[in-house]
């Protein structure tokens, strides 16, 4: 867990939420992650679904995390393996499914199971920060 | 192990009604005329195993016909009379076109053989012709028909970089740190960069096979072409990739059609291992011989199909995921390089496809 900072999620009562980013590709989870920081969230990153399960349930993360944003195509357990576990034991952690190749079949499936929101790359910033915002208002309702 | 060889015609072929039995003797075929047409009959002769060419001749002595017997082991003769007077011979082809070779032929050939020559002659090249024409265009539609697997990974590869583009691009709309600025303004130019090489390597690959004269081809530098083709149409992400490469091991042919069989084997193999194991890439020079083979992990293909892999449309998967034609087009590229193909398997541990060509002088010219 060396690449992720121990109590990183220090936004407290100020910040908007708090996201995990799985993807494989550096590149997008920089981009998303300056996206959402500027709209106030804080972000964790997970290269692939064996390195954000290790996240999750790592420290505190297991309480303080709002959302995950998925990609699909990854190594080792890629998103549909994640997605199933993050689904079984963390149902209150909303999730939306960024990936690179659009698939009705896989998109349907995907959201019978709960996700939030599939979107497909490349996705303009106010929509996933929009998407991000329900996710977290489902968040919040789950709670209630 | 399954060996296909261009002297060895595929086993259920040999079954079949109208052909003579098995057990026939070779037809022993001479050939006059080593232009474009002796070329081309030579080359289509030399893959049916009930046929012996017993020599080649053309009176001039830098025929291209004369330079791919060479190639083939096939006796190339300096005088007709030679050829043509060759003990226990059935069939003359001439195709020089010249009126006095049949005067030639008529008074020499010996008793017992049959002479095609002139508008039969032109006929018989005419149909070797179209059938080249048929297996060229075979072997392009099924590239084009395999490219449309690559669609997953050409829209992860495409979609990530515009995804960093727009991500940047609308950060930029505000950003007031010009250092930041420049920065990022570098980062979409890499990303431009790299989805230009994307379209670059796909436009290549998916191109008709060049009409160039055949060449000899690097293969370390082929096989690692075909894995970079291959990772759009398979998962490569969970494969361990090992590369046995000796150094400058090459082989004569055409790039495009060896590259297609390189992509083509790739994908099965990692097909065969559900994305998950080791994918081993092998390149052998040896005294006589160059050896390239390609290993997967996999499930194994079942004896009982091993004898009916390189037939024409036969496919294993499901409809509308694979033409069938994968094989059979591989096996038709080998025998034009006048190679082998061969296959090991065993169920549950994997396949081994062993190429294996004339030696050629192995150093990349």
């Amino acid at each position: 867990m060396s690449e992720f900072k121990s109590g990183f999620f220090v936004g407290g009562e100020s910040c908007n939420g708090r996201v995990l980013v799985v993807d494989d590709e550096p590149d997008i989870r920089k981009v998303v992650r300056m996206t959402l920081q500027k709209a106030g969230y804080d972000v964790l990153e997970a290269e692939n679904g064996e390195k954000a399960i290790e996240t999750i349930n790592y420290g505190e993360n297991r309480l303080l995390l709002d959302v995950i944003i998925c990609d699909i195509r990854m190594p080792k357990v890629n998103g549909i393996e994640a997605i199933a576990y993050f689904r079984q034991n963390y149902t209150r952690v909303p999730l939306i499914v960024l990936t690179g190749f659009p698939d009705t079949d896989m998109a349907t499936a995907l959201l019978r199971q709960g996700v939030v929101d599939y979107l497909v790359k490349p996705v303009e910033g106010e929509k996933l920060k929009a998407s991000v915002a329900r996710a977290m208002e489902q968040r919040e309702l789950a709670h209630l | 192990m399954t060996i296909i060889s261009p002297t060895m015609s595929h086993p259920q072929a040999e079954n079949q009604g109208s052909e003579p039995a098995p057990t026939s003797p070779p037809m022993r075929v001479a050939i006059i005329g080593a232009g474009r047409g002796g070329m081309a009959l030579l080359d289509m002769l030399h893959q049916i195993s009930r046929i012996q060419i017993v020599g080649i001749t053309d009176q001039n002595p830098s025929a291209p016909g004369l330079t791919r017997a060479q190639e083939l082991h096939v006796p190339v003769y300096d005088r007709v009379t030679d050829l043509i007077t060759h003990q226990g011979l059935n069939l003359v082809i001439d195709v020089t076109g010249d009126p006095a070779m049949g005067s030639v032929l008529r008074e020499e050939v010996p008793a017992g053989a049959d002479v095609v020559n002139g508008q039969t002659a032109r006929l018989l090249w005419l149909l070797v012709q179209h059938e080249s024409t048929l297996q060229t265009q075979l072997l392009h539609a099924e590239k084009l028909a395999g490219i449309g697997s690559f669609a997953a990974g050409i829209a992860h590869d495409m979609n990530n970089p515009l995804q960093l583009i727009l991500g940047l691009a609308e950060n930029l709309t505000d950003e007031m740190d010009l250092e930041a600025v420049h920065l990022q303004a570098h980062d979409i130019i890499e990303a431009v960069k790299r989805t230009t090489a994307i379209c670059r390597d796909l436009t290549s690959y998916s191109r008709r096979a060049s009409l160039r004269q055949d060449c000899l081809i690097g293969v370390s530098g082929k096989l690692d072409e075909a894995l970079k083709i291959a990772r759009y149409a398979v998962a490569l992400q969970d494969i361990e990739i090992r590369k046995l490469y000796q150094p400058d091991v090459v082989v004569k042919g055409n790039p495009d059609e060896l590259l297609h069989v390189f992509v083509n084997l790739i994908t099965n193999a990692v097909q065969a291992m559900d994305h998950h194991g080791t994918l081993t890439l092998e390149a052998n020079a040896m005294a006589d011989a160059t050896q390239i083979r390609v290993s997967d992990t996999g499930s194994g293909i079942p004896p009982e199909l091993l004898g009916r892999i390189f037939e024409p449309f036969f496919t294993t998967k499901p409809p509308g995921k694979g033409t069938g034609l994968g094989l059979y087009n591989i096996k038709n590229v080998i025998h034009h390089m006048n190679g082998t193909i061969g296959v090991d398997s065993q169920i549950g541990r994997g396949s081994t496809f062993t190429l294996t060509f004339p030696g050629e002088r192995n150093t990349q010219s």
